[in-house]
């Protein structure tokens, strides 16, 4: 169906155009605008200190207490980004996770929109077009948020009332709705691939039960923050061992 | 006036805080929105794939189909917590809920800083500068450098192997994840059955429906979670995916 692609287009090779080095200086200056944000911050924070109550010390200690606490969910985030490098090369796992997007949100949109080019995320068919038109939906989705955050942010902040009104049961039922029946859907799908697809999903979905059991009986708190990287990797073990002993259909 | 002047009173150097703050937040979060579109635009726009406008507004439909109640809800789900200036933080990060929040909760218990006061305020913020600074640290060289390296030396059937089962293998973990952390059981129930049905009786009976389905599965759950929910018991604040 997709008669308006080039012969380049169809191209396998997703990383040649991925690790593009202009998309290396865009990834780059994403961070470089985190950095620059949070220097304005404190330089800020530090001027407004003594009317905010704050000494020096105190947002020192605030700022080392928030990087500490931070360092374990920063090494699980990298684990599941590491893993996610393979579809979509580097510079796009560092803006795509970097920013506001999540594994778990960000790969869904990619694969949601590798099904509209008739394509599976990762296979035969996954081809350079498909990877970017991919790139492309993620991005845009990822805009979503950070749109509403520049739009609401202002109108909540005048205190507006209404939007504060809501309802406490809309504002709870719809959003775990919408969650679950998005991911529902998509881990369904997965099932209707084949037999190795359906393996995976269902030993991550074991790995990470078992990981939140233990995390709740043990209180090793770690268990959730790496849940997804092990249940991912144990997932792709899994994967691995029963595509290699001929469970795939021939390609 | 001078600001001099304006900065020895309480409330003029608060007020110059959040306008600093409010300024500069939308100013680099506006900057780093711009950079993450121009990344993909410019392989459509400058690579000869015939990468055409409507493959993009089909893939983009399927996709906000899925999440566009996500935009909006998490931002008004966590300004309370959040704060206009850190608002401009947590969502240019991401991670809120796994790595901001519990980071600004560290910080006020270390400085004895009650949440909804100033000092709260300003301790969350800083601790969210700290985590913000652990989190590009962490990605620029563990999956930038060190990742990057990684793959290049795994060999290449398993990289191969890898790309085609990351998805169910990401899917799995997450939707678990998902349905125990949120606690909703009717909500999964009716997802899972909606999902099922959907996918399994009414896409291949209408096949024009399989590009939107899950846009039409979160549809009809959202709808019908809403009118099935349980009358009785409160409800509780979402776990949201950010």
């Amino acid at each position: 169906m997709e008669t308006a692609l080039t012969p380049e287009g169809l191209s396998m090779d997703i990383l040649a155009i991925a690790n593009m080095p202009v998309l290396w200086v865009l990834a780059l200056g994403v961070f470089a605008a985190i950095i620059v944000q949070s220097l304005v911050y404190m330089k800020a924070a530090r001027k407004a200190g003594p009317a905010a109550d704050i000494s020096e010390e105190e947002l020192k200690v605030s700022f080392r207490a928030g990087a500490i606490a931070a360092i374990g969910p920063s090494l699980a985030v990298v684990l599941v980004s590491i893993a996610l490098l393979t579809l979509f090369g580097t510079p796009a796992v560092l803006v795509r996770i970097g920013l506001v997007g999540s594994a778990a949100t960000e790969s869904a949109s990619a694969s949601l929109a590798a099904g509209t080019m008739g394509a599976t995320l990762g296979g035969p068919d996954y081809t350079q077009a498909v990877f970017v038109v991919a790139f492309m939906a993620m991005s845009m989705s990822g805009a979503g948020w950070m749109l509403a955050t520049l739009i609401l942010t202002p109108i909540l902040r005048r205190g507006d009332t209404k939007l504060r009104r809501v309802n406490p049961a809309l504002m709870a039922i719809v959003p775990a709705a919408a969650l679950i029946g998005a991911f529902a859907s998509l881990g369904l799908a997965e099932l209707g691939k084949t037999p190795v697809h359906i393996l995976s999903v269902i030993v991550s979905a074991v790995t990470m039960a078992i990981c939140i059991a233990l995390a709740g009986r043990t209180r090793a708190t770690w268990l959730r923050e790496w849940g997804l990287g092990i249940s991912i990797i144990v997932g792709l073990i899994a994967a691995y061992i029963a595509h290699t002993s001929g469970m795939a259909p021939a390609a | 006036m001078s600001s001099a002047d304006t900065a020895t009173t309480p409330d003029a150097s608060l007020a110059e805080f959040d306008r600093t703050t409010s300024r500069w937040g939308q100013l680099t979060m506006g900057v780093a929105l711009f950079l993450s579109l121009a990344a993909p635009l410019y392989l459509v726009l400058f690579t000869d794939l015939g990468v055409t406008a409507s493959m993009i507004w089909t893939a983009y439909l399927a996709v906000a189909a899925a999440f566009f109640v996500l935009w909006f809800v998490e931002p008004i789900t966590y300004y309370p917590v959040l704060g206009p200036a850190a608002m401009y933080q947590a969502f240019m990060i991401g991670n809120i809920a796994n790595k901001l929040l519990p980071s600004a909760l560290v910080a006020q218990a270390a400085i004895g800083a009650k949440a909804g006061t100033k000092r709260g305020e300003f301790a969350a913020l800083m601790a969210i500068c700290g985590a913000a600074m652990v989190h590009v640290l962490s990605m620029l060289f563990f999956v930038g450098v060190l990742g990057t390296w990684l793959v290049s030396i795994i060999p290449t059937d398993i990289v191969d192997v890898a790309r085609l089962y990351i998805f169910p293998a990401i899917i799995g973990g997450v939707l678990v994840q998902l349905v125990v952390t949120m606690k909703q059981p009717r909500v999964t129930v009716i997802a899972v059955v909606v999902a099922a049905l959907v996918l399994f009786v009414l896409v291949p009976a209408v096949p024009a429906l399989a590009k939107p389905a899950t846009g039409v599965v979160v549809l009809i759950t959202a709808v019908l979670a809403w009118f099935l929910r349980s009358r009785k018991a409160p409800a509780n604040p979402t776990t949201l995916v950010n």
